[in-house]
């Protein structure tokens, strides 16, 4: 313990230094909290907290403290919350973390806190307002004294977890216990936890059982300038909680983009910003617009590669088949001018969300060395999604090329269609990409448009993401949240009423609401299940056909990322191996085949890794769909959904299970156009569409259903299977009543079907 | 990198100290140099930290400073549009507003009295007959498109949402009326590049040369016998010597 003491005290000289400097910054009633005189009180309640040892916290006082006891703690030998012995990293981290732009301004973030109940707190990227915010939350909640705990939100998976464990290591305590996250499909929390990361999405999902976030007692909405829908719906309800339960204490933390939005939406709640670490950035724009945005971008990089001096390059495009696109173009360019014109090297690296994570970490390698001694020096230039936008920072970009367009997600309730589409960014977005240059020195912006058109065709924000989807799950997920009233419910953008009014009724025509807009019984049972509500619909009425154990699965399948792979070198061969699970009646099917092939493999004993590379599966969604599966299971176990399966000798084996499909999908079918036609026809929505050429489904039925409608340059549906239309009568009687149908091909169409059905009907009767 | 970046497109003269090889353009794109243009004024992004940043002052507008020199001090700077256009009358008579339609009720517009014809009697408020008045008087809209028996509209309606209001929904019914409307983008033209939408089909000049213009002769030679075939045709005489006897 002396060595170690020791030791500490020999490498933290400098921070002794900030001790004293924080002190005088600090408040002036703390003189108490000498660091010098804190054998006085040593003992003063040495008992107080139930941990059985004597914590430095045992002395602060709830919403009380101070930044300099705050540090104070911090700088003990001893762990303040576990009683354990410093590891000598976290002193190491730790001042790092006294760097922060954030920790300059501590006292004043508490002495705001104390002031009020909500808080919009703003902070650039780079000021540490992630990691540390919810740190000093902590120290002035004393989560340990009254057993609330603190949460903070983020709108994406990855950074809940990698947040969580680096906060973790922060305070010096493993990951799950005293600091913990949960995300869909995984929490990592205990009994111990005080700070949980979470994303947005899962805190609204627990609000559901706890309408009142009474487990909480300061909760951190991050990222909030992002308007996630779940962010959105966060905001309005906790608006509402905020004034049932006055102890609960909410901070909203935002880039600086548009904090006075969510000031003034908060009731004019306080505002706290930080500066973060960002050098100017150069804005240049070209003088003519561009006929080709891809190919400006990629002559735009080569420019900037011949004649500006050393630093990377980030360029923004859409989509993986423009961004492998490019990526070649580039390198093969550069080639050339490293022969012809002795230029530097430039490594080249693409980066979208379904890159293999491995491939995803090549962004962050080093910018290659010159070619040889005294030569131009190289570079990288790193050709991303809007991914590098916000969600992660790469260090050492000076220069970002912008042609202005991101894939949006938009949804139109008239067709019902939900797509991607490449759209032009916002003004806020084109600022947030030029900021994106100035993270490690003064960088230049490349704007592959005229200042007049980013002047005027360009919107001032993007659009929330609860404009553009699909409200049918947050409907139901705000009715068993005891919102009933729609229309009056605080949102920051409410959305449009037509967007509401198909919500209501796809959850009508599932049984999730009845005919009032009550919730059902079967509506309240499908929030249980953190799914769409089809799918939720589906898995609920699966043991009525049989095959739940079945279609457990297929959900499960469907709510992780394609599982098929499909590398660019081996098309054919990955073709090949697919087929070998297809299933001519359709793709649900396949993947089924796969998973139980999978399982099979797992079970013999088989490398997996090694089985699925050569079957050309994704190891890594495989499993977690394997993960999700047993999360669902569980979740069905204890609402008493029965777990069966029909015999697989059994001719009906594969039926029932596409009729399990209906039940969940019969909103999403489509009709053929005419025999031999490879024209299909959405039922009600009328959009013409093909079967995606992933398809294996070798049709000689007239009626699909589909998982999901993809909007390129032409009109797909993926994922589909092979239905009789009996089964939409049967199954979905009040959405196919033939009497509500537009006049058209499907009307007369299953107008003839129910004749049939009728007719058999009849001669069964009369027999 | 300390030798400073290099102009291709602007420096094609030979300046003498760089060597040869490096100056000749290659490949095919980096030869098109994109002449890009800095962001005017306060176009680009200042740092935020007050450390890095120059510190300049906030600009002041130069039409909030004319106008603190012209106007009196009680009037605040770019009031309106109408008190600087109709300044001159400012004085005069104190402008009245229209309740309707917030417009300064003026007589009539000098260019207008000029047209009137003398005969035709002025007509006695000629403000309420403009058509800015009349646009701005309350007038029913035509009803919402929507389907009423839709049970989602049912269930809005019964908390209070009206679907000919022309209202969203929200605490104050501020939201958008009409969902954000889809575009498709399924070409490769950067931001701000117009089409033109009928654009005429492009007609290729071609070059004639001997090959074409034979070859436009006899098509020339050709037509002219099927016309003369039929008209003079005579369906006797072919009956005997097959078809084309003239």
């Amino acid at each position: 313990m002396a060595t170690k003491r020791s030791i500490v005290e020999g490498d933290s000289g400098s921070q002794d230094l900030k001790r004293v400097k924080m002190g005088k910054g600090g408040d002036a009633k703390d003189d108490k909290f000498n660091p010098y005189l804190a054998h006085h009180y040593e003992d003063d309640n040495s008992n107080g907290n139930g941990n059985g040892f004597s914590s430095p916290l045992d002395k602060l006082e709830r919403h009380k403290t101070t930044a300099a006891q705050a540090s104070k703690c911090e700088d003990s030998d001893l762990n303040p919350w576990t009683g354990q012995p410093h590891s000598q990293r976290y002193f190491g981290i730790l001042k790092t973390r006294r760097d922060l732009p954030v920790q300059k301004q501590r006292q004043e973030f508490l002495d705001m806190y104390h002031s009020t109940q909500i808080l919009v707190f703003v902070g650039e990227t780079g000021s540490g307002k992630t990691t540390q915010i919810p740190q000093y939350v902590l120290y002035d909640e004393l989560p340990h004294l009254n057993g609330k705990l603190i949460a903070c939100t983020q709108p994406r998976r990855v950074a809940a977890m990698s947040v969580a464990q680096r906060v973790a290591d922060e305070l010096d305590v493993k990951l799950g216990e005293e600091v913990g996250y949960s995300i869909r499909f995984e929490n990592k929390t205990g009994p111990k936890t005080m700070l949980k990361y979470m994303t947005d999405g899962q805190l609204l999902r627990e609000s559901m059982h706890d309408h009142d976030m009474s487990r909480y007692g300061c909760i951190i909405l991050d990222e909030a300038h992002e308007r996630t829908l779940a962010t959105d719906i966060l905001m309005a309800l906790l608006k509402q909680i905020a004034a049932r339960r006055k102890d609960l204490k909410i901070i909203v933390m935002s880039a600086t983009l548009d904090a006075q939005k969510f000031q003034t939406y908060f009731y004019n709640a306080p505002l706290l910003a930080v500066p973060g670490r960002t050098y100017p950035v150069e804005i240049f724009y070209t003088p003519e617009p561009e006929r080709d945005y891809v190919e400006a971008a990629v002559r735009t990089v080569l420019q900037i590669h011949a004649t500006e001096p050393e630093g990377d390059i980030l360029l923004f495009l859409t989509g993986e088949e423009e961004i492998e696109d490019a990526c070649r173009r580039i390198s093969l360019e550069v080639d050339d001018m490293i022969r012809e014109s002795d230029a530097g090297p430039m490594k080249v690296y693409p980066l979208y969300g379904t890159l293999p994570p491995a491939q995803q970490q090549r962004i962050f390698d080093k910018a290659p060395e010159a070619l040889r001694k005294g030569g131009r020096p190289g570079r990288k230039c790193i050709v991303s999604t809007n991914i590098a936008e916000t969600s992660l920072t790469i260090d050492g970009i000076v220069y970002v090329v912008d042609p202005g367009f991101s894939k949006q997600k938009i949804y139109n309730p008239r067709s019902r269609v939900e797509s991607l589409l490449v759209s032009p960014i916002s003004k806020a977005s084109a600022q947030q990409r030029a900021g994106r240059a100035g993270r490690t020195r003064p960088g230049k912006c490349f704007r592959l448009y005229t200042e007049k058109a980013f002047k005027k065709e360009l919107i001032e924000q993007t659009y929330p993401e609860i404009l553009r989807s699909n409200l049918a799950n947050t409907v139901l997920e705000l009715k068993k949240l005891g919102v009933e009233d729609l229309v009056h419910f605080d949102l920051m953008d409410p959305p449009a009423p037509e967007t509401m009014m198909r919500a209501l009724e796809e959850l009508n025509y599932l049984a999730c609401l009845d005919d009032d807009g009550e919730l059902t019984k079967m509506g309240s049972l499908a929030s249980e299940f953190p799914l769409d509500p089809a799918l939720a619909v589906m898995l609920i009425s699966s043991p009525e056909f049989y095959c739940s154990n079945e279609i457990l699965s297929i959900t499960s399948l469907l709510s992780v990322p394609q599982i098929w792979v499909r590398p660019n070198n081996a098309r054919k061969r990955a073709d090949e191996m697919k087929m070998q699970f297809a299933h001519s009646d359709g793709d649900h099917l396949t993947l089924l085949n796969a998973y139980h092939a999978f399982k099979g493999a797992e079970q013999n004993g088989q490398d997996v890794k090694q089985w699925c590379h050569e079957h050309f599966l994704s190891f890594r969604h495989l499993s977690s769909a394997d993960n999700v599966r047993a999360q669902l299971k569980r979740i069905m176990e204890t609402h008493d959904i029965e777990l069966m399966s029909t015999s697989f000798q059994d001719k009906d084996y594969y039926t029932n299970i596409r009729r399990a499909l209906v039940s969940g999908f019969f909103m999403q079918v489509a009709m053929r156009e005419s025999s031999n036609s490879k024209v299909y026809k959405t039922v009600k929505d009328d959009q013409l569409v093909m079967i995606h050429p992933s398809t294996v489904v070798q049709s000689p039925y007239d009626w699909v259903v589909y998982n999901e409608f993809v909007l390129t340059t032409k009109q797909y549906v993926r994922t589909v299977t092979n239905i009789r239309p009996e089964w939409l009568l049967e199954i979905a009687p009040i959405y196919y009543d033939v009497d509500t149908f537009e006049k058209g091909e499907i009307k007369s169409a299953l107008t003839r079907i129910t004749e049939k059905i009728r007719r058999r009907q009849a001669m069964k009767g009369g027999r | 990198m300390a030798s400073p970046p290099r102009r291709i497109s602007e420096d094609d003269d030979y300046d003498g100290e760089t060597p040869l090889e490096r100056i000749r353009p290659f490949g095919t794109l980096h030869r098109k140099q994109i002449a890009f243009v800095p962001a005017s004024g306060d176009g680009h992004l200042n740092s935020t930290d007050t450390a890095i940043s120059s510190g300049k002052a906030p600009r002041q507008d130069v039409a909030d400073i004319y106008l603190s020199m012209v106007l009196p001090e009680d009037v605040k700077p770019r009031s309106t549009q109408n008190t600087t256009s109709a300044g001159t009358s400012k004085d005069a008579a104190p402008p009245s507003v229209c309740e309707v339609c917030k417009l300064p009720m003026t007589p009539l517009a000098p260019e207008d009295t000029s047209q009137a014809p003398e005969g035709v009697p002025k007509p006695a408020t000629p403000h309420e007959t403009s058509l800015a008045h009349q646009l701005c008087l309350p007038h029913s809209h035509p009803p919402s498109a929507l389907d009423r028996s839709r049970m989602g509209l049912t269930y809005l309606s019964t908390y209070g949402w009206d679907p000919d209001a022309r209202k969203g929904l929200g605490f104050k019914q501020q939201g958008i009326q009409y969902p954000v409307k889809t575009k498709v983008k399924d070409d490769k033209l950067g931001i701000g590049m117009e089409v033109p939408k009928n654009l005429p089909p492009k007609k290729k000049e071609t070059m004639l040369d001997a090959k074409k213009v034979r070859k436009m002769a006899e098509e020339e030679k050709r037509r002219a016998a099927r016309i003369r075939q039929q008209l003079f045709q005579r369906d006797d005489l072919e009956k005997y010597l097959g078809p084309g006897a003239a």
